[in-house]
């Protein structure tokens, strides 16, 4: 195993790799950076560059921007105050305040070294993990794939903020999509009602790019007018002078907190479509709870910085993990690279890294290098960065959609993908603003076609639908996904009737 | 009775799932497959159904017990939300789409851009519309450079330019 991460890295230091990976975690690092732009946003506009790029060069420049978007977010919690990106919302908490303090060059450094190490632990557990985790997934039949994945429809709707119910009914958008057009076993059309447009069902990436890119560029749009939407530079830009030796003393001095810190990114990345804001909150709340000076917290604590921050780049190493093991995404930036995967013909999945052990090691080899890549352009860049980071949107809304169009556009040479790309971004538009979470529909969306196909397998094989529940690995899964929905149920209820309780309360 | 914008969102849902539900029904059965494929689609189309339906009746209750507007106390200052801008925007790249095969894409683009970001925040001085207008020239011909020559992605040539 060691020989071939080592052939990996390798690899990964050929230039026609190196190349692709710096930039994807230069841009990424800049997306990041910029308030507005998730990393989901980032690897979509990078995307159409891959199409003529070798598969590996593709996904390292993708594992690029996933890792440096997940660190670049900080940039802009320290210094404005806003999370540059979902991801780093926890490290606004006490960032801010220790730059406010007059520490802008340690609140940053200290979240860009715990990305680093959080990062490189996480990486530990991509590589000797994995395999383990695929070996699991090939125990599986069809019975517990269609589990498995209903298992993470229902934890991503049960997990989303707004309802359970429009988590639920978001989920069956997305499935409903990929019913149009010709089924998988027999070929029949499907709800196409006789249009050439629709025959072939709705191409994923475009649908994805559509509902993503347009729903967040025109909800940013809404609010361009708006004063207090306008972003000022709170803290000045020029650092104070820090150790570096000292920024990482104060990391490692508490190894407890960089190491669970780690492992809760780690958890969170590996369950499906969760996402990094979720482990960066809740490696705070861990941190806090288990600190010696939790009144701190929110004031400008290294702690607080170092959770969030370890537990977000930790939490790509779960993402990559459950991608290559399962073959789910485990969150909207592994659906993007999956659907990059699947135009070059790679099947991700529990046979993935055994059939493609190059390719494996080698996302492996660049996550691993995308560290010490990131810190370098962290280091070398950050002045302009910041300066970066007060882009206007007026600038950066038409070339983020003119590169939409043509990640659209060249995934087939076709204006087909394009129309989709504008339907489905009216539509993701309109969802948005209906309170719809979009995490589930795309979760949908991903699995529909799998979801169907194993359903028919399983039934092909054998027509006792009990089988479903009887399997241990399937009903073990299924109840999972019972108690995942119950326990939505329980938190929504709990929160409202504490909400009556203050209400009563004057 | 009154319908706030889950109940809306619910009732499109149920609308939708049971305009389509008949149609799955209807498709063809085959002998070598246990389950038809109007099988999955009407699982799918019944449990949006019946999610749509709760979020109608959720939406029904929740207006019942809304305080009536006049007993509330005044709300916090809401974020002002500019709704033409983003129908302007919208218009705007169905503008560029339609015309990217007619124009082709570097002409296209360059239009798209100068005015998409014209849309967004009208130039005042005349080195805003340099800085505009360079914009616009210079991401059409990076994208065109990039994509044409490096990646080999073959981009749309306009019908009416041939360019």
């Amino acid at each position: 195993m060691l020989d071939l991460l080592a052939d990996g890295i390798v690899s990964i230091l050929q230039w026609k790799y190196l190349l692709p990976l710096f930039l994807g975690t230069l841009v990424g690092v800049v997306g990041g950076s910029l308030p507005g732009v998730t990393i989901t946003m980032t690897v979509i506009v990078i995307l159409p560059f891959t199409y003529g790029l070798d598969p590996l060069a593709g996904l390292a420049a993708m594992t690029g921007v996933y890792v440096g978007g997940s660190t670049g977010g900080l940039i802009t919690c320290c210094l404005l105050g806003i999370p540059g990106s979902p991801a780093s919302i926890a490290t606004t908490f006490d960032g801010f305040p220790m730059a406010r303090n007059g520490e802008p060059g340690r609140a940053i450094w200290l979240g860009v070294w715990a990305s680093v190490w959080g990062g490189l632990l996480g990486a530990l557990c991509l590589v000797f993990l994995t395999g383990p985790l695929a070996a699991i997934a090939l125990e599986f039949g069809p019975w517990e794939y269609f589990s498995l994945f209903v298992l993470a429809m229902a934890m991503v709707a049960g997990l989303t903020e707004a309802s359970l119910v429009k988590g639920l009914l978001s989920t069956a958008i997305g499935l409903l999509i990929t019913v149009v057009g010709t089924d998988p076993i027999a070929s029949v059309p499907r709800f196409t009602f006789g249009s050439d447009f629709v025959g072939g069902g709705f191409p994923f990436l475009p649908v994805l790019i559509g509902i993503f890119a347009f729903a967040q560029i025109m909800t940013d749009i809404e609010k361009m007018q708006d004063p207090q939407g306008k972003a000022k530079a709170v803290v000045k830009a020029a650092f104070e002078r820090f150790s570096h030796l000292k920024v990482n003393w104060e990391i490692f001095r508490q190894p407890f907190l960089l190491l669970w810190a780690t492992i809760v990114g780690l958890i969170i990345g590996i369950l499906p479509a969760i996402g990094g804001s979720a482990s960066s909150v809740m490696a705070y709340d861990q941190a806090k709870k288990f600190s010696k000076t939790p009144d701190k917290f929110g004031k400008g604590h290294p702690e607080g910085i170092i959770a969030s921050e370890a537990s977000n780049n930790a939490n790509v190493s779960g993402s990559l993990m459950t991608i290559m093991a399962f073959g789910i995404p485990g969150d909207a930036v592994t659906a993007v690279m999956l659907g990059a995967m699947t135009i070059h013909g790679i099947q991700s999945g529990p046979l993935f890294v055994s059939q493609n052990p190059g390719l494996a090691y080698g996302i492996y080899g660049a996550y691993i290098l995308a560290h010490p890549l990131m810190l370098v352009i962290c280091w070398a860049f950050m002045p302009v960065m910041i300066r970066i980071s007060n882009v206007r949107l007026a600038v950066l809304a038409p070339v983020i959609m003119v590169l939409c169009v043509l990640g659209a556009f060249a995934l087939n040479n076709t204006m087909q993908s394009v129309y989709v790309l504008l339907i489905f971004g009216v539509f993701g538009y309109g969802l948005v603003k209906m309170g719809f979470p979009l995490a589930p529909l795309i979760l949908g969306l991903i699995l529909g076609d799998q979801i169907e196909i194993n359903l028919i397998r399983a039934i092909m094989t054998d027509n006792n639908p009990w089988l479903f529940l009887t399997r241990p690995i399937s009903g073990g899964l299924l109840g999972a996904a019972a108690l995942s929905v119950a326990l939505a149920i329980w938190q929504h209820l709990r929160h409202q009737k504490r909400v009556a309780e203050e209400d009563t309360d004057f | 009775m009154r319908l706030g914008r889950d109940g809306i969102a619910g009732l499109i849902g149920l609308a939708t799932s049971l305009f389509l539900l008949p149609f799955s029904f209807g498709l063809p059965k085959l002998p070598i497959v246990p389950i038809g494929p109007g099988f999955y689609p009407a699982l799918v189309l019944g449990f949006m159904a019946l999610t749509s339906l709760v979020l109608v009746l959720q939406d029904v209750v929740a207006q019942r017990r809304a305080v009536p507007v006049e007993a509330q106390e005044p709300a916090a200052a809401q974020p002002k939300r500019n709704y033409g801008l983003v129908l302007a925007s919208f218009v705007t790249v169905g503008i560029y789409i339609a015309l990217l095969p007619l124009l082709g894409f570097r002409i296209a683009t360059a239009l798209f851009v100068a005015g998409f970001q014209m849309v967004l925040e009208r130039p005042t001085t005349l080195r805003q519309w340099a800085i505009q207008l360079a914009i616009a020239i210079g991401t059409a011909a990076v994208t065109y450079l990039v994509f044409e020559r490096y990646l080999s992605v073959i981009l749309p040539r306009g019908s009416w330019t041939g360019w």
